[in-house]
């Protein structure tokens, strides 16, 4: 297999490429991405500097060689507008299947996308379901949702499959976190006494899946399980730990791993209807508090998903890794360790300087 | 045993300014409109100083109820600010000792009451007081107790705090064992000494805020063995009309038992607000015989408290 990942410079598509390295089906790896931050020894690898925003120029090359794509660059910031979000997760997978088409040996191509597709519906989410006129909380799920749909209607000459990751929370052996994303801000906002309230109700489901999992299941999924015109929600399913006990579980680890936090006496964060978090938003951003403003912007574009309680089945994704190496680690068993390793990393970095927080 | 607040009086100062003519002096830090969109619109502000309100309330508490002073226990002074509680402070060391609870009992004759001043609790402080006299009279003979709260602000100071526009203002309140209305069915009271530097947690304590209140409002109503929707009213103390929506939200307590209308009329009277807001709404026929009341407070330091009423 000849393969070129796009976002290969970001946290998953370093962690995809680090994964495949070794795998003996595996002849090259073009490495595509905006900037040569690899640190990737192997000789299979190449860096392709491309920008997928733009018309991409892959040499003929290349391009003729190619038997697998797996499209893994993304806007993923839930703060990003909708129109930034688009021209990355919609014009820019343009680009990719543009490219593709023109692959005259490719026999695969993988997409990554996210759950969260499902915007605003609640209830199960199966995975071969994806229109619904439901809404999104914010840019980067509609954008998400619309680059499915032009896979669906653009795309089909190709042989696609879609994975729709959840939220990655760090990795379950040793807990590192590689990129802090909008999950690990709303708990350091927690730990500095930052997040009053939460939208949702203690119920309400909280799917992450750990980086080694997500990796090794593309991998697998990819590699090994190929399956055109599938799509797999690669999440926590029926793992996913209730909003309530995660919020009490983050709490235990802060006092575990920092006696001296008890003497905080920091609350649990509230959770409330959305209407009440979206005036207490309200009201921040008319105060203008830039700390304050910090810490609601943490949750802002993502923790109203939680208003929208729903579960996600990934039977066809349990299916197709049954047998192999490739297991799901427990969300329960993990959650301690990545807490643990942000908390030691000091949530790598300092919170702001408009609100001096203490280091404990 | 019924300890309750007997009576309540309260004097307010005779100057009273609206938001724009507040700001037009510089004595806001938020816009006028930003405030107003808060709930805010006028403040009041005294010339007298802190003493002079004081005893203006205690003389209309003791005349109007018909109170005789030597019938005091206890005479229980809150004060939020430190200016209100020495009398004209000089150079002098020994006048930072001029405190104003001593003189109140001597202007009045309350020969009989054991006098106290309450000074680090913020705006916490009449609500604390109340609970200091509660308990008093609830540990031994005595039959009233009196709480007096009296502040007023530097001439030249903003008149706003954290979004939160202030009056000077006094108030008194007469709390009695065996009285005839507003017992004392609950009280809960949290202090957070994390939060003691009110300037470095400025933000902090903001955040803090809401999840507290949730918790020692439910923690007050369970002591009482009390649902809230059994709470007739929320007797608040007049911070913004916004952070009650917000917190209300937080409880599922619909606005419309909040008796908010002394938020807009007055403004925030740092320790007394839920006092004059409780004599307000029973003057003006909002309250009947056995509601229940709850009333809520904050005060730096860092103080929540909490008090159920039975009217």
């Amino acid at each position: 297999m000849i393969l070129l990942v796009t976002g290969a410079s970001g946290a998953f598509g370093q962690g995809i490429v680090r994964a495949l390295v070794d795998c003996d089906d595996i002849e090259k790896i073009y490495a595509l991405g905006r900037r040569n931050g690899l640190d990737f020894t192997s000789s299979k690898i190449e860096f392709v500097a491309a920008d997928i925003t733009s018309k991409l120029t892959i040499p003929d090359k290349i391009r003729r060689e190619l038997t697998a794509i797996l499209h893994a660059a993304a806007e993923t910031r839930f703060s990003a507008p909708l129109d930034a979000a688009r021209r990355v997760n919609v014009d820019g997978l343009a680009n990719i299947v543009d490219v593709a088409s023109r692959c005259p040996r490719l026999n695969r191509f993988g997409c990554l996308s996210t759950i969260y597709v499902a915007g605003k519906r609640t209830g199960r989410i199966s995975e071969n379901e994806l229109e619904h006129m439901a809404g999104f909380v914010n840019g980067y799920e509609q954008s998400k949702f619309e680059a499915e749909q032009f896979l669906h209607r653009k795309a089909a000459h190709l042989p696609v499959t879609i994975y729709r990751l959840s939220t990655i929370f760090g990795d379950s052996r040793t807990g590192e976190v590689v990129k802090a994303g909008a999950i690990h801000q709303a708990l350091r906002f927690f730990y500095h006494s930052f997040l009053p309230m939460v939208p949702g109700t203690a119920k309400s489901l909280v799917d992450l899946v750990s980086s080694d999992y997500a990796i090794a299941a593309v991998g697998r999924l990819l590699c090994d399980q190929f399956e055109p015109g599938k799509t797999f929600h690669v999440c926590a399913a029926s793992d996913a730990i209730p909003l309530g006990e995660l919020l009490n579980a983050a709490r235990e680890c802060f006092l575990h791993n920092r006696p001296e936090w008890r003497k905080r006496a920091i609350e649990m964060p509230e959770l409330v209807e959305l209407e009440t978090f979206e005036l207490f938003v309200q009201s921040v951003e008319e105060i203008g508090s830039p700390a304050l403003q910090q810490s609601v912007n943490a949750t802002k574009y993502f923790a109203p998903q939680l208003a929208y309680p729903k579960t996600f089945d990934d039977s066809d994704c349990a299916r197709a890794l049954a047998g192999s190496a490739v297991e799901r680690p427990v969300l329960r068993d993990f959650f301690p360790r990545v807490v643990k390793y942000l908390i030691n990393e000091n949530w790598r970095g300092p919170l702001d300087d408009t609100s001096p927080c203490e280091r404990i | 045993m019924n300890i309750g607040l007997e009576a309540i009086e309260y004097v307010l100062p005779n100057t009273r300014r609206d938001l724009t003519e507040l700001e037009a002096v510089g004595a806001l830090e938020t816009s006028a409109d930003r405030l107003r969109e808060f709930g805010f619109e006028y403040a009041f502000m005294s010339e007298e100083d802190a003493f002079g309100l004081a005893a203006r309330a205690t003389a209309a508490l003791l005349q109007k109820h018909d109170i005789e002073p030597e019938k005091i226990d206890a005479l229980f002074f809150a004060g939020a600010i430190a200016s209100s509680h020495s009398i004209d402070a000089s150079q002098e060391f020994l006048s930072a000792f001029n405190y104003p609870a001593c003189k109140l009992q001597y202007d009045f004759g309350l020969l009989n009451a054991t006098v106290a001043g309450i000074s680090q609790t913020g705006c916490m402080g009449m609500m604390t007081a109340v609970k200091c006299a509660a308990d008093f009279l609830a540990a031994g003979n005595a039959e009233n107790a009196l709480c007096v709260s009296a502040d007023v602000f530097p001439p030249r100071a903003k008149r706003e705090v954290i979004y939160n526009l202030i009056s000077d203002g006094a108030c008194a309140v007469l709390v009695r064992k065996n009285g005839s209305r507003n017992f004392l069915r609950a009280h809960r009271h949290i202090t957070k000494g994390y939060y003691w530097d009110c300037v470095a947690r400025r933000n902090e304590i903001i955040a803090a805020y809401f999840p507290t209140a949730c918790n020692i409002i439910r923690e007050t109503l369970a002591k009482a063995r009390t649902n809230l929707d059994e709470l007739a009213w929320v007797i608040p103390h007049n911070v913004s009309r916004r952070s009650w929506e917000i917190l209300l939200g937080l409880l599922g307590i619909s606005r419309e038992r909040l008796f908010d209308e002394n938020i807009s009329a007055i403004g925030h009277i740092i320790a007394a607000d839920n006092f004059i807001n409780l004599k307000d709404a029973a003057d003006r026929g909002k309250i009947n015989r056995g509601d229940k009341l709850l009333l809520f407070n904050f005060g730096f330091g860092a103080n929540w408290g909490c008090m159920l009423l039975e009217h």
